[in-house]
């Protein structure tokens, strides 16, 4: 059997502040094999931002964290490489999609001069007639109508739901094998989101690109996750795929969760508790879902 | 049914150099004492442009907005701003830093008179308590509280007013789920309890399905579709109406077949 | 409070600028007990001790009428501290109070209110003084309400700024909703956001405007003899470098000390305050 695309094992990070030092990941999980759509999904504090971040390898240089356990990618133990290495392989091998795609572009530089540079964190030395070509390819497998205009075009002249795909196509331009989407399309209107995320989807699935997909929205997670762990105050509570997850929600956590989503169906707003002590029940994990090399 | 707020024929335009913008485009529709009317749409829908209008922060360019059967003048007196009162998106922005919970909610007191002034103390308090929070987080400042926490003292502010009608502006899209599902339980009792009136401004249709009386569907400045939230959710009539439900991300099977039904009628329409 | 404290003593350098800050305030206030020749602030002459160099008991040296210039350096910090703190009390209320109505009211207002202030800030500060200074008599009442002309207009531009992103906040649509003046906004609400920031500029012009005042005596333009002043002794000394060295060191080091601890302090507060710009 092959390294999983990423494997995190007994995660746990700890920030030293001037009052004492404040634990946020409590010893975390979480495998993703190669081309598997994986979402962490929790509240915000929950924890799963930072769990992106140590995997981006953004955290390490912070000198106030304290981060234990093992985080592979690859197979390769990401504490064992440099900081040098590990800024080698964002944007190449594993890349981002944030939030807010507007914010996350330049302004002051066209798409086409932006999507160069990411090109050449890949391929340092491509022409820049290369680099337009494939970067036009690149627009067009997002289904923007007119990439050479797009790409002479600045950030601001474009809508939300244009400057998400362009973020799509710039983080699959290098063929990553690890997409890290940290609550994508957050920003956009109802509309565009679903179509911007069907689009990811679709992609991703031809290129077989592995997603750690972060996410507080569970309506979403469901539609575009197959598998899912539910992260609760820096601990895993729940993990199953996401057919029998949002079928047969568990966990107490969970289920309070899943129930507190208002339904399009109806059926009126629940009580139920926003803190709980039955929230720190021991984790659930569906069958066939451990962790490899646990016996599932 | 009587109407409380009456929007008639109301635009409104706003010039960016030489651009004229129509942000909304000839709306007429009432609000009915007691209900809570969601007005629904898409950034650009004009949503907020109706809220601002209600709200009196602009006039409208063209149309009369009229409460209690009474036209709303472009400056409103005291008397109009008491009764209609507004809940913002974000609560960390909507309570100022620098002061504390207690001196946020006694504005409205001072401002409009309300009570005698030696009570105004406890009846902050008892504000508080009315939304669910201790009497004694008067003493505390914004940043000490949780989100949820800030939403709650939101309300307790535009209660203390005690007005009649309510522009809520997204008030739960900034919170997280479980912390949603208690604010919104709060505002549905609070509006049940006190007889209020709620415009419920928002983009998220698994909420509105829940918690109005009646939807209003914007798109691009117009009212599209004004129909009870049942029949807005099992046969809408507009077309963009059943594109916005169709894109709700959802988590249940009965939803998933509620929404491929629609979409499928849109589809036999079209 | 505490927490601002804690953090300005873990950084070495804003340590030393309290510490810099705190001796160049204790100098001034306790003058009276610390100057070994307290009466050598005034008129005096000691024509058996002039232009020593530093030896007991003229730690610093004496002057050409054998006046003590430790003695002299205690009372010139008490009178430049008095200048800073005056000058501040008067600009800052006028500077702030501007920059809030322009930048809350907008409109005309704004517009007339800026355009007198980009006048007084379009001329160099020293030419001002210089001029004002020039036309009436060169007091030291003259010289703080020269100085006080050109101070305002900073704080004008800093709150305007100020002022104006944060009435788009919420919480000051919230209080418009409900009713409340626009005195309110402006003083209860918008006001306590920009006091930190406010806060940080004072402190840095705490020394800038000793430096001000003291470049205004230098000129011969400030304080008049036989007060003692920071800017003056440098200029009088200048003419008998570099023979009598201590005449000018020690009065421009004394200058040193307080502009370079009141600037350290500011930066700190900056830092930890966020008010950042």
């Amino acid at each position: 059997m092959t390294a999983p695309t990423l494997a995190i094992r007994d995660l746990t990070l700890g920030f030293r502040g001037w009052a004492g030092q404040v634990d946020v990941l409590h010893g975390i999980s979480l495998h993703i094999m190669k081309g598997e759509r994986v979402a962490l999904v929790g509240e915000s504090g929950s924890g799963k931002s930072v769990t992106a971040r140590i995997v981006l390898g953004l955290l390490q240089q912070l000198k106030t964290a304290r981060i234990g356990g093992l985080v592979a990618f690859e197979g390769q133990d990401l504490s064992t490489l440099s900081a040098r290495q590990r800024h080698a392989l964002r944007g190449t091998r594993m890349s981002m999609i944030f939030q807010d795609p507007t914010s996350s572009l330049n302004p002051v530089y066209r798409i086409g001069s932006q999507f160069h540079e990411v090109l050449k964190r890949a391929e340092p030395g491509i022409s820049a007639a290369d680099a337009r070509r494939k970067a036009q390819a690149a627009l067009a497998d997002v289904a923007i109508p007119d990439p050479a205009r797009a790409l002479d075009s600045y950030s601001f002249q474009l809508s939300g739901g244009m400057n998400q795909r362009v973020m799509i196509a710039m983080a699959l331009a290098n063929e990553p094998s690890l997409l890290i989407a940290d609550e994508p399309g957050t920003a956009l209107d109802v509309t565009v989101q679903a179509q911007t995320l069907s689009l990811m989807r679709a992609l991703v699935e031809k290129h077989h690109t592995s997603v750690l997909f972060i996410s507080h929205n569970l309506g979403v997670v469901r539609e575009f996750a197959d598998r899912v762990y539910v992260i609760y105050k820096g601990r895993i509570v729940e993990h199953g795929r996401s057919a029998d997850l949002f079928a047969d929600p568990r966990h107490p956590y969970t289920r309070a969760l899943l129930s507190a989503v208002p339904r399009i169906t109806g059926g009126g707003i629940p009580e139920i508790d926003d803190v709980s002590e039955s929230y720190f029940a021991p984790m659930v994990v569906h069958e066939g879902c451990g962790e490899p090399g646990e016996v599932g | 049914m009587t109407a409380l707020l009456s929007l008639d024929r109301v635009s409104k335009t706003f010039t960016q150099g030489r651009h004229e913008v129509r942000a909304v485009d000839d709306v007429s529709l009432d609000v009915i004492q007691g209900e809570c009317l969601a007005i629904v749409g898409e950034s650009g829908s004009g949503k907020s442009t109706v809220a601002n209008m209600i709200l009196g922060i602009y006039p409208p360019t063209a149309g009369t907005i009229a409460f209690r059967g009474e036209a709303l003048p472009a400056a409103r007196t005291l008397a109009h701003r008491r009764a209609i009162q507004l809940v913002q998106q974000n609560p960390l922005s909507s309570l100022n830093p620098k002061r504390s919970i207690g001196a946020s909610l006694r504005l409205p007191l001072d401002v409009h008179d309300l009570g005698p002034r030696a009570a105004r103390a406890a009846r902050v308090g008892v504000l508080l308590e009315e939304v669910g929070l201790p009497a004694d987080y008067a003493r505390r400042t914004p940043e000490s509280l949780s989100g949820g926490q800030r939403q709650r003292v939101a309300i307790a502010r535009a209660l203390a007013c005690q007005s009649d009608l309510v522009v809520l502006d997204e008030p739960t899209s900034a919170l997280d789920v479980l912390v949603q599902a208690r604010v919104l339980k709060l505002l549905n009792d609070l509006r049940k309890g006190r007889g209020l009136t709620y415009v419920f401004i928002t983009h998220d249709l698994s909420v509105v399905r829940n918690i109005a009386d009646r939807v209003a569907v914007f798109e691009r400045g117009r009212l599209v579709e004004l129909n009870p939230t049942e029949t807005i959710f099992s046969d809408p009539h507009h077309p963009y109406t059943r594109r916005l439900i169709g894109a709700v991300p959802v988590v249940t099977a009965d939803e998933v077949r509620l929404r491929d039904r629609l979409m499928e009628n849109d589809n036999e329409r079209a | 409070m505490k927490r601002t404290l804690f953090i300005l003593l873990r950084n070495p350098l804003s340590a030393l600028g309290l510490f810099l800050v705190a001796l160049v305030v204790l100098s001034a206030v306790f003058a009276d007990f610390i100057a070994p020749f307290p009466t050598h602030a005034g008129a005096v002459v000691d024509f058996a001790n002039f232009n020593k160099p530093p030896e007991w008991p003229y730690v610093f040296g004496t002057d050409l009428v054998g006046r003590d210039l430790f003695s002299r350096i205690l009372y010139a910090y008490r009178i430049s501290l008095l200048l800073g703190v005056v000058v501040l009390v008067v600009a800052v209320p006028i500077g702030v109070t501007i920059g809030l109505v322009a930048g809350y009211l907008g409109g005309w207002t704004e517009y007339v209110l800026m355009r007198i202030t980009d006048v007084f800030l379009s001329i160099p500060p020293l030419v001002l003084a210089m001029s004002m200074m020039g036309l009436l008599q060169p007091t030291l009442t003259n010289g703080m309400l020269a100085v006080t002309a050109m101070w305002w207009p900073w704080y004008t531009r800093l709150v305007y700024n100020l002022a104006r992103s944060e009435k788009e906040e919420g919480y000051v649509l919230a209080a418009e909703v409900i009713g409340a003046s626009k005195a309110h906004v402006i003083f209860r609400e918008i006001l306590p956001n920009c006091v930190p920031s406010i806060v940080t500029k004072m402190t840095l012009d705490l020394g800038f405007v000793i430096l001000i005042a003291s470049s205004l005596s230098f000129l011969g333009l400030g304080v008049q003899p036989p007060t003692p002043d920071l800017g003056s002794m440098v200029a009088d000394g200048a003419k008998y470098l570099p023979d009598s060295w201590w005449l000018t060191v020690f009065p421009g080091l004394a200058i040193l000390v307080a502009v370079f601890g009141f600037n350290l302090v500011g930066d700190a507060l900056r830092d930890v305050l966020g008010t950042g710009q």
